[in-house]
């Protein structure tokens, strides 16, 4: 006690808690080069694992021979679906309720799909052996177009389902439908239509991305066969629904699996689903009873893995004649590939899409939902966005700009007239989401003054009265609202587990601490913030807290780390957690200062005898007493669980405006300004939400400008290798501004709403807007994605505005 | 991928001569390059190969060549033929060749090829975008080809080739067509010249939209 008495203030800023902008503790391994991923995983005795795969989008096997490939010396085994038939593995259940082939059993539904797998001594015995295995092929007609999937005499892509007109989530009334999901009032929807003033109406693609991670997908399985236990090292976002599922395919229990995700090299969705070669390099481990490593190629992700997007969408508003809206209609075909892979809680097969009425106030809205079967890879995730979120806010944020275009007015005026106000929240929405908080208006009226809107205006007016001009202006505006933090497990849950999620705290006796999470980085920084979130609640330097995830044999069960839920839902977990220890501390620390608890009052880092600063243990005197001489009637030690099971989703919001000038004789767009206010709710830590925030541009900016999977007529994918699909750097990336404001979300204990998707969401249709303004004189509604020279160039021309 | 391709090229041998290189498809098939015929299965049905090279990729198709048409009065062949590649690609394609006389000379012709070529796999992966090119080039050096092996074919006697070839024999009549030289047919596509004549393709695209 004899040290020099440090300010509340100077040991709050040594805890390097929440508000702090802490650097990030992943980076030191990572800048070195010394990060640990799948890929940099070996075993002793590791065999290595290459799938071959269809080269064609739909047929019949006629004939699959091996022998050549079992001839290649280093060759353990070539399996086919026939082989894992025995094991009733051939097959198995997607996230989304349907079943998926893990290798072709007869049929092949899309091109690249696993057909055989080859186990060898190393990668290139393996690959060599691939090219071995001959496979007789029968083409069938191939259907790409989910409109033409749906005509009476389209082509059954799949047979197994024959007969079933009951799916998983109700009446498939044609052979390559899935469902058909209706949200919202479609009675009062049509009526607020029956009685508008004005209507417009726009139909939209919203293409097919991949979120092509940097670390492609793989595994390490490892089979002990003496202990009949499985270790699977594991590219996943969320190992503890893999150790689950693995145990109830393989029928291992699952206290014998430990799936561990290792550091993950992003994953934006990607790695949520369980592949057919995780599957596969299980099996083969299990059989050999060696471990087995695969690891897909770059070509293999984008082919493949789970992609997202392929909504073909309409929407209509209807409104009075001076821009408030009434109502909103939405039909979606929706592509989902040869399986129902997509990766949404089991009750919503469109994910969140119902966020679709936005920002905006609308009575009486409708949106359906059509998922139909094609001949293309599986998938259907959140690409760095909560469940379809962003084809839902591209679609409203398109809508409210087609229609102030009709009514001549201007795209900031129609969005504050139409907006949800501050003084209305909680908010219910047409589709009966509770919002928890918003300030869209003063959020807006910051960005509009930052950038000079009124200025920004007469410019593009300028601009346009000059016949010579070398550029079209565009100016972009998006004001949207997410739904993150999946969610509460009355409403969701994957296959059949709540949404929760989970933490537990460790006070070691001389103060430092470890957390551990059902979650998992993938570059989000979860060492740093979650340590941050206790120094705060705990007073314990964020320095000494250590925080695990990702090894299913040591975190407590959780659902993992997509659709921006690991603040919302991971995070409250945490500080309820630390709110435990808190209290049972405050007993420990009433005891050593012979005072009554309500004596004590807590201050950054320790708890004072009320009335006398002199008085006072830390939280490092108080894990001390705890492992030492606890009181009686309390058990030794410092720690807690939680399971938090959020009461509502969050709401986090944002407004972005972007401005453009569109080179007349090229096509090429220069981002010349993009603005990105993000109201995330309460802060942790600022750095990294700005890092954050320019990854999510940076996507948002690839998925606008270049993103794209185009298939020929055949089913070949012309753009699986990153030669052509659109990944930007530095050199192409423009500059990013950024600022907020802060409206806690009410229900979350940190009132911390999740920001990592919301840049993505909110961006793509900025950049979209910010196209389609630049030809608006010239009356144009909507240009689709991706808005790449070429296309640009096209629209040019097409609306003689070309040099 | 489907590359759909009509092409006319004239060539300096007589019709006569070319239509019976044409229904021998073996000899045909030994004018493309990297293509060979291995097996007659039956009639009109054969079996083959062609191995395509550009630059470190190779694709060597393994399949069938059906003759579904050969009209001797129309001088007019119809072929489908099919195969895959071990590493992964397919192709298909349906070809209709007819030789045409040329009506001002007779010592000339043209061949006329309409082929839809499918390509399913990595080849149309990568190759897409090169598809076109490479077909022009691989169908320039088999008609290169097909042209000087016609050209060593003996004239039908009395025709104008026949007479020419006596001529190019130094006059010696009772020697018409006895030794006719082996010719010489590039066996191999050549990687380097494809991609040479690919650039040239592009840059010549360029100049001539600049034009």
């Amino acid at each position: 006690m004899n040290a020099p008495v440090q300010t509340a203030e100077a040991r709050e800023l040594a805890l390097a808690g929440m508000g702090a902008s802490r650097l990030r503790k992943e980076d030191a391994r990572f800048i070195q080069g010394k990060g640990n991923y799948v890929d940099d995983i070996k075993m002793p005795g590791m065999l290595h694992m290459d799938i071959v795969r269809s080269p064609i989008a739909h047929g019949r096997i006629v004939k699959i021979n091996k022998e050549a490939a079992l001839a290649i010396p280093g060759v353990h085994a070539v399996l086919t679906a026939d082989d894992l038939k025995p094991l009733k593995l051939h097959w198995m259940p997607t996230l989304a309720g349907d079943v998926a082939a893990v290798l072709a059993d007869e049929k092949v539904h899309f091109q690249m799909q696993e057909v055989a797998i080859v186990i060898a001594d190393d990668r290139y015995i393996a690959a060599d052996a691939v090219e071995a295995v001959e496979i007789e092929y029968e083409e069938l007609p191939v259907v790409l177009d989910p409109y033409a999937a749906l005509q009476p005499g389209a082509p059954v892509i799949r047979e197994d389902l024959a007969g079933k007109t009951e799916g998983a989530h109700g009446k498939r009334d044609h052979h390559n439908h899935i469902f058909t999901w209706d949200a919202g009032d479609k009675s009062a929807a049509d009526a607020a239509f029956d009685k508008a003033e004005v209507t417009v109406s726009q139909h939209m693609y919203y293409p097919r991305v991949h979120p092509c991670p940097l670390e492609t997908c793989g595994c390490v399985a490892s089979f002990d066969p003496i202990k009949g236990d499985l270790t699977t090292f594991i590219t996943s976002q969320a190992p503890h629904v893999v150790r689950t599922v693995v145990s109830m395919l393989s029928g291992i229990p699952e206290s014998k699996v430990r799936i561990v995700s290792p550091d993950i090299g992003g994953g934006f969705g990607n790695k949520v689903g369980i592949y057919p070669g995780y599957v596969c390099a299980i099996v083969a481990s299990i059989v050999l009873g060696r471990p087995v490593k695969w690891v897909e190629d770059r070509i293999e992700n984008i082919s493949s893995t789970a992609f997202a997007r392929d909504y073909h969408m309409d929407g209509e508003l209807a409104a009075t004649a001076d821009g408030k809206i009434t109502g909103l209609r939405v039909n979606v075909v929706a592509d989902h590939g040869a399986f129902d892979a997509c990766a949404d809680p089991t009750k919503f097969p469109a994910g969140m899409f119902h966020i679709v009425s936005g920002s905006y106030d609308i009575p009486a809205a409708h949106a359906s939902v059509k998922g139909v079967y094609t001949n293309k890879a599986p998938g259907g995730v959140a690409y760095r966005c909560s469940f379809r979120v962003t084809e839902a806010v591209y679609l409203i944020e398109r809508m409210v700009d087609v229609l102030a275009q009709k009514l001549g007015m201007d795209k900031a005026e129609i969005r504050a007239k139409n907006f949800v106000k501050k003084e209305q929240f909680p908010y219910t929405s047409a589709f009966g989401f509770e919002y928890d908080s918003g300030d869209y208006q003063t959020a807006l009226d910051k960005v509009l003054e930052a950038v000079d809107y009124k200025g920004l205006r007469a410019e593009q007016a300028a601009k346009r009265a000059d016949p010579n001009s070398p550029t079209l202006m565009g100016i972009g505006l998006v004001t949207f609202t997410e739904v993150v933090g999946a969610g509460p497990s009355k409403i969701c849950d994957i296959l059949g587990v709540g949404m929760f999620d989970s933490c537990e705290i460790r006070i070691h006796p001389t103060g430092s601490a470890i957390a551990r999470m059902g979650t998992i980085t993938q570059g989000q920084g979860h060492q740093t913030t979650y340590a941050q979130i206790i120094a705060t609640e705990l007073g314990i330097p964020s320095e000494v807290i250590q925080v695990e995830e990702g090894d299913t044999s040591t975190a407590p069960y959780g659902l993992g780390t997509y659709g921006s839920r690991s603040t919302p839902v991971a995070g409250a977990a945490i500080a309820l957690a630390a709110r435990k220890i808190h209290a049972k501390a405050r007993k420990i620390a009433a005891h050593m200062l012979e005072v009554n608890e309500n004596d004590l009052d807590w201050e950054v880092d320790r708890f004072k005898v009320k009335g006398d600063d002199s008085k006072f243990k830390t939280m490092a005197d108080v894990a001390w007493q705890a492992y030492h001489q606890p009181p009686d009637g309390l058990e030794p030690g410092l720690e807690a669980v939680h399971y938090y099971d959020p009461p509502n989703f969050t709401f986090p919001f944002g407004i972005y405006l972007c401005v453009v000038d569109i080179d007349r004789a090229t096509g090429e767009t220069k981002i010349r300004r993009f603005y990105a206010l993000d109201d995330c709710g309460t802060r942790i830590n600022p750095m990294i939400i700005d890092g954050q925030i320019h990854g999510g541009l940076t996507e948002g900016f690839a998925v606008a400008m270049g993103q794209q999977m185009p298939f020929d007529a055949q089913g070949n994918l012309l753009g699986n290798t990153l030669m052509d699909y659109f990944l930007p750097t530095f050199v192409e990336t423009p500059h990013w501004e950024t600022d907020h404001t802060v409206t806690p979300s009410p229900h979350h204990p940190l009132g911390a709403k999740g920001v990592a998707e919301s840049p993505h969401v909110g961006s793509i249709p900025t950049f979209t807007s910010a196209v389609v303004d630049a030809f608006s004189h010239l009356g144009v509604t909507h240009l689709d994605m991706p808005h790449n020279a070429f296309r640009t160039w096209k629209a040019l021309r097409e609306h003689g505005a070309a040099l | 991928m489907e590359v759909k391709l009509d092409k006319q090229y004239p060539l300096d041998v007589d019709a006569a001569r070319a239509w019976a290189l044409l229904t021998d498809l073996k000899a045909t098939a030994n004018c493309m390059p990297g293509a060979e015929i291995t097996e007659q299965l039956s009639e009109t049905s054969f079996k083959g190969g062609v191995k395509v090279k550009v630059g470190p990729a190779v694709a060597q198709f393994g399949g069938t060549v059906d003759v579904i048409e050969a009209v001797a009065a129309e001088r007019k062949m119809v072929l489908r033929g099919k195969g895959a590649d071990k590493g992964g690609s397919s192709a298909s394609m349906d070809l209709t060749a007819i030789i045409t006389a040329d009506p001002a000379n007779p010592a000339h012709c043209v061949l006329n090829g309409q082929a839809a070529v499918i390509v399913n796999g990595k080849f149309a992966q990568f190759g897409g975008r090169m598809m076109v090119q490479v077909s022009d080039m691989l169908l320039a050096q088999f008609v290169e080809n097909f042209r000087q092996t016609a050209l060593t074919l003996p004239a039908a006697e009395g025709s104008p080739a026949a007479a020419a070839q006596v001529a190019a024999s130094g006059g010696d009549a009772a020697a018409p067509a006895a030794a006719p030289k082996a010719p010489v047919v590039a066996r191999e596509i050549n990687g380097l010249a494809i991609f040479w004549a690919l650039v040239k393709s592009w840059f010549g695209g360029l100049l001539g939209k600049k034009a």
